[in-house]
């Protein structure tokens, strides 16, 4: 499938029609569950609803939450969030070359806010299948309305907390892994597909040595790993041509 | 119900965590516009960043935090197994129907299980 936009407004409305799909349920019914946490431990809606349009990172709103729980001071707590977040840095890093160079301005330090892992999985699938001028309008369709949907997502679990069965609770939580599980399979690139197997397989042992680190040091040496076998294989080829 | 916790201290985690967040944001945008996407560099960075997040949802399903937990690692991974052929098995990939077998399976689950 290669999608041949005619101008940006389509591109803009192609983004759009994809969020309406795995993407924003997914976004959903996460701020749901993180909403009903927020409520069983004790905190305000409006705090609750504040973190996810601010940070809008899941793992790093439940940490929040969490050591806040616990009574870690605003500082432990805020850098440990910080922390969770660091992977925003390679994820930014990896998506936004690929756009247009005239759309590379200051105009995206707005934009990235707009960015969680489901709009990064999707537009890192996306992207390669249109040209670079489309790709910038496409992101924009395709992270508003899963950045809109986050504070009523997360009001919503509010209201809902302790009065939904526990089945349906399960199956709102299970979407989440769920959905990014299935957008691996669409990833093509033999490298790519190297380091998730690489990373999804060391992680548990990374995880028993030392739980905090686990997510990086899994990601540095599996992705390490299936670079230098891929360059390997890469500079084989050449020789043998 | 839980540690009394001063507004200062609630408002202020969050105004650090929201500035922190958005501050790996930022030096993501930054740092992007030195980077060129034919590089070496770029490669390696995409299959870590593949990596830490593969990494990250085998995370989410063998030790997840909150009511995942109480359902059994083998019914977990069996649910995603049944989803992930849904998605492959035959010539035309069938997302909606892979993440709603999944997801249904699960609230089954939880509906016989209780």
């Amino acid at each position: 499938m290669a999608p041949d936009f005619q101008s940006r407004q389509e591109a803009f409305r192609a983004g759009l029609k994809q969020a309406m799909g795995a993407p924003i349920l997914v976004l959903f019914a996460g701020m749901i569950g993180f909403g009903a946490m927020a409520n069983t431990l004790g905190f305000s809606v409006w705090l609750a609803m504040l973190t996810s349009l601010l940070v809008f990172a899941l793992p790093g709103q439940v940490v929040l939450f969490e050591m806040l729980t616990t009574g870690a001071s605003a500082l432990t707590a805020g850098l440990a969030v910080t922390l969770t977040s660091s992977r925003f840095l390679t994820m930014v890093v990896t998506l936004f070359p690929q756009l247009d160079a005239k759309d590379r301005n200051r105009g995206l330090y707005a934009r990235v806010q707009l960015l969680a892992m489901t709009a990064w999985a999707v537009s890192m699938r996306e992207f390669p299948h249109m040209a670079p001028t489309y790709r910038l309008p496409y992101f924009t369709g395709l992270g508003l309305p899963c950045w809109l949907i986050a504070v009523p997502g997360t009001a919503l679990g509010y209201l809902l907390a302790g009065q939904v069965p526990m089945a349906v609770t399960l199956a709102l939580v299970f979407i989440n892994p769920l959905f990014f599980l299935l957008t691996f399979t669409d990833v093509r690139p033999w490298l790519y597909r190297g380091a998730i197997v690489g990373g999804g397989l060391v992680c548990p042992f990374f995880y028993e040595w030392d739980r905090d680190s686990s997510l990086l040091v899994s990601g540095l040496v599996a992705g390490t790993a299936a670079y230098l076998v891929d360059r390997l294989w890469r500079q084989r080829a050449v020789s043998a041509s | 119900m839980s540690v009394e916790l001063s507004p200062l201290q609630t408002w202020g985690a969050l105004a650090i965590a929201a500035a922190g967040t958005y501050a790996c944001r930022a030096l993501g945008v930054m740092v992007s516009d030195k980077i060129n996407q034919d590089s070496e560099f770029f490669r390696w960075l995409s299959a870590v960043t593949y990596a830490l997040v593969a990494a990250l949802v085998v995370r989410m399903v063998l030790m997840p935090v909150g009511p995942l937990g109480t359902v059994p690692v083998g019914w977990r991974l069996g649910f995603c197994a049944v989803s992930l052929l849904v998605m492959v098995v035959g010539s035309r990939r069938r997302p909606a129907l892979a993440l709603f077998s999944g997801t249904a399976l699960m609230l089954i689950y939880g509906i016989a299980g209780r």
